[in-house]
């Protein structure tokens, strides 16, 4: 007993004295975890800011934020307006990622794989079973592809990756649109499911014949064969940094509420057709504005001077226009006591 | 068998070959029946060993591997910064410590009072078995608790809801081994204490406790090894923290938690930590589990 309450009097004696004065929280949305923790890095060097975020999931940090038990919260999928409204919430992009359909085919190689639109939503529809379907075979003349039974891998856990990709099917076929529809969770009408990116990408890098979506730096840091989508101009393209932008470009940002922008199958001719913004939800009436002043101060510390880094983990940045409206935003919505703009 | 002890003895007189040879079938019958439940159990333990031994042998391999100077010297860091899990250790130590140091005090004194003063009374049964109930309550469901009390009505998640969320964990168990330990002690030890003149209170401490101090330390010690590898209860209390912090009115790291984001993660570094954090979580508990056994073997 002596010893537990000695034990106690050392641990309150050493916790009382490391207080921290430049602490943001946030929570939320796991894709955008690794930028927000390379510009954490960045800013507490360079403003004294430290970020604490953790990757919760898009929809804990939705209720995170609406309990207000967090600086901030952080969504993949952007936040509707109404319940934006009825919890005083602000809602901003920081930045966009891609999602990348990704095949284990034996003898072909990364992003020589021609998959139009309409094949990936029959392939998920599972109506094509086999990889030398005369329909993909006639898309590939090129590609010698094997009598390998297709074997679809969808997310078994709900998650914006799944929104972002099946909001693309929904865009690209009717079919998929009538029957399976867009959500985080879907009821897939093929394949086996994984959990989550990482599950998915060594669910297909296991399995002969196999295909999956994942986020682009997943693709990436595990050297996972890419495919060439068609996008809505007609022209097959790869998923390079170059075609995410282009999409990104040819997004119509100033007419969408809240920043909720559709980048999914944009006009572009470079575009890739699978892009999505993810989003950062502020309070509008925070509870302590120098913490709420501070989280704006951070992400234009990362607006300002975090594009490089966004783009080596393979983010996409924001336009600058994007970025200016998103200040603009902050001054004009978010008051502190007296209604006063924290934001000057 | 008992045809062969028909009435009168009227059974034909093969009856003793007979019997020989239903008493050889039968014995034949049960010994390969013995050889096949023993084959299913011996197939069951090996099973049950190469999980056990794959999963030691995965972690060894992945986490080995991992782990070098910098996993104890440096915090949480971004892919390609070359982080460490220190903030993450030094949360999860701490909130470990101070949930049992919260807990124990709790958990003892309603084992003593479960066995020394309310044996057989309704209030007694009931506690039990509320402790019992808690004892295999999800441990989520408490952090969900923990979450309504302590971090919505404050405006934050933080470091003592996390220790909070640990103690409620370690309570019941606490109560279950103090309330074993002290029924095991023979009333006869009591009685003789009382004797002597020596009040309730004084027996409890200074007899009871004593006898039985090393099960009750063995009891703590497996509570510290169960709340020491929980993810579920911090994930809504302490919620974790990527940067160096030891207040405990701030979002505190803890290992489990960060194993929890970083093995998923696209980026190695990440995921060797992971790996790491995790065979330092299993080689602490099994640790503490084998030195709360040798605590509990009889002195010679």
């Amino acid at each position: 007993m002596k010893l537990v309450s000695t034990a106690l009097a050392i641990t309150l004696a050493a916790f009382t004295v490391g207080a921290q004065a430049q602490q943001i929280t946030g929570a939320g949305a796991t894709f955008p975890a690794p930028v927000y923790a390379k510009w954490g890095e960045a800013a507490k060097a360079a403003i004294g800011i430290e970020l604490n975020y953790q990757a919760i999931g898009s929809g804990g940090g939705q209720n995170q934020i609406i309990n207000r038990t967090v600086d901030f919260g952080a969504s993949d999928a952007p936040v509707d307006g109404a319940k934006l409204e009825q919890n005083h919430l602000l809602q901003f992009p920081t930045v966009m990622g891609a999602v990348v359909p990704i095949v284990n085919l034996p003898g072909v190689e990364a992003n020589k794989l021609k998959l139009p639109s309409e094949l990936l939503a029959d392939i998920y529809l599972g109506k094509i079973t086999k990889w030398n379907d005369p329909r993909l075979v006639e898309a590939n003349r090129d590609v010698k592809l094997p009598n390998v039974a297709i074997a679809p891998v969808y997310r078994a856990d709900g998650s914006g990756t799944t929104f972002v990709f099946t909001s693309y099917l929904s865009a690209v076929s009717p079919d998929w649109k009538a029957q399976v529809g867009a959500a985080t969770s879907v009821k897939w009408a093929a394949g086996n499911g994984a959990k989550g990116n990482d599950g998915v990408a060594a669910t297909v890098k296991q399995v002969r014949g196999a295909i999956g979506y994942v986020e682009y730096a997943y693709a990436k840091q595990n050297k996972l064969a890419t495919t060439q989508l068609r996008n809505k101009a007609g022209q097959f393209v790869s998923p390079t940094l170059a075609a995410f932008t282009a999409a990104a470009d040819a997004g119509d940002w100033h007419n969408a509420p809240n920043f909720a922008v559709n980048l999914i199958d944009t006009a572009g001719t470079e575009a890739w057709p699978i892009v999505s913004a993810t989003f950062i939800l502020l309070p509008k009436n925070p509870v302590d504005p120098e913490r709420s002043a501070n989280v704006m101060k951070f992400f234009d510390f990362a607006f300002k001077n975090g594009d490089e880094i966004a783009t080596s983990l393979d983010y996409i940045a924001l336009p600058a226009g994007v970025k200016d409206a998103v200040r603009a935003s902050w001054h004009a919505d978010i008051r502190g006591p007296g209604l006063a703009a924290i934001w000057k | 068998m008992s045809t062969t002890m028909g009435p009168a003895g009227r059974m034909p007189a093969s009856g003793p070959t007979r019997d020989r040879r239903v008493a050889d079938m039968l014995s034949r019958r049960r010994k390969w029946f013995d050889r096949v439940v023993q084959a299913l159990c011996i197939a069951a333990t090996v099973i049950g060993l190469v999980l056990l031994a794959s999963i030691l042998f995965t972690l060894l391999w992945r986490g080995v591997g991992a782990l070098g100077l910098h996993v104890f010297t440096r915090s949480t860091l971004p892919p390609g910064s070359h982080g460490g899990l220190l903030n993450a250790i030094v949360g999860s130590l701490v909130q470990t410590l101070a949930g049992t140091a919260i807990g124990t005090p709790i958990g003892l004194m309603v084992g003593t009072y479960l066995s020394e003063y309310a044996r057989n009374s309704v209030l007694g049964n009931a506690v039990r078995f509320v402790s019992d109930v808690l004892l295999s309550a999800p441990s989520i469901l408490i952090g969900l608790f923990v979450y309504t009390i302590l971090v919505e009505p404050f405006g934050g998640f933080s470091g003592i809801a996390g220790c909070v969320a640990l103690a409620i964990i370690v309570v019941p168990i606490v109560v279950r081994t103090t309330e074993d330990m002290l029924r095991l002690i023979p009333t006869e030890l009591r009685e003789a204490a009382v004797a002597v003149g020596a009040p309730k209170w004084r027996v409890i401490v200074l007899i009871c406790y004593r006898a039985a101090l090393d099960g009750i330390a063995t009891g703590i010690l497996l509570a510290v090894a169960r709340v020491a590898g929980e993810t579920a209860p911090l994930l809504f209390t302490s919620l974790g923290n990527l940067n160096w912090s030891l207040s405990l009115t701030q979002p505190m790291s803890s290992l489990p938690v960060t194993i929890y984001q970083y093995a998923g993660s696209a980026f190695d570094d990440w995921v060797d930590l992971a790996w790491a954090g995790a065979l330092l979580i299993t080689f602490g508990v099994l640790a503490l589990n084998i030195v709360a056994r040798v605590m509990l073997r009889p002195r010679s």
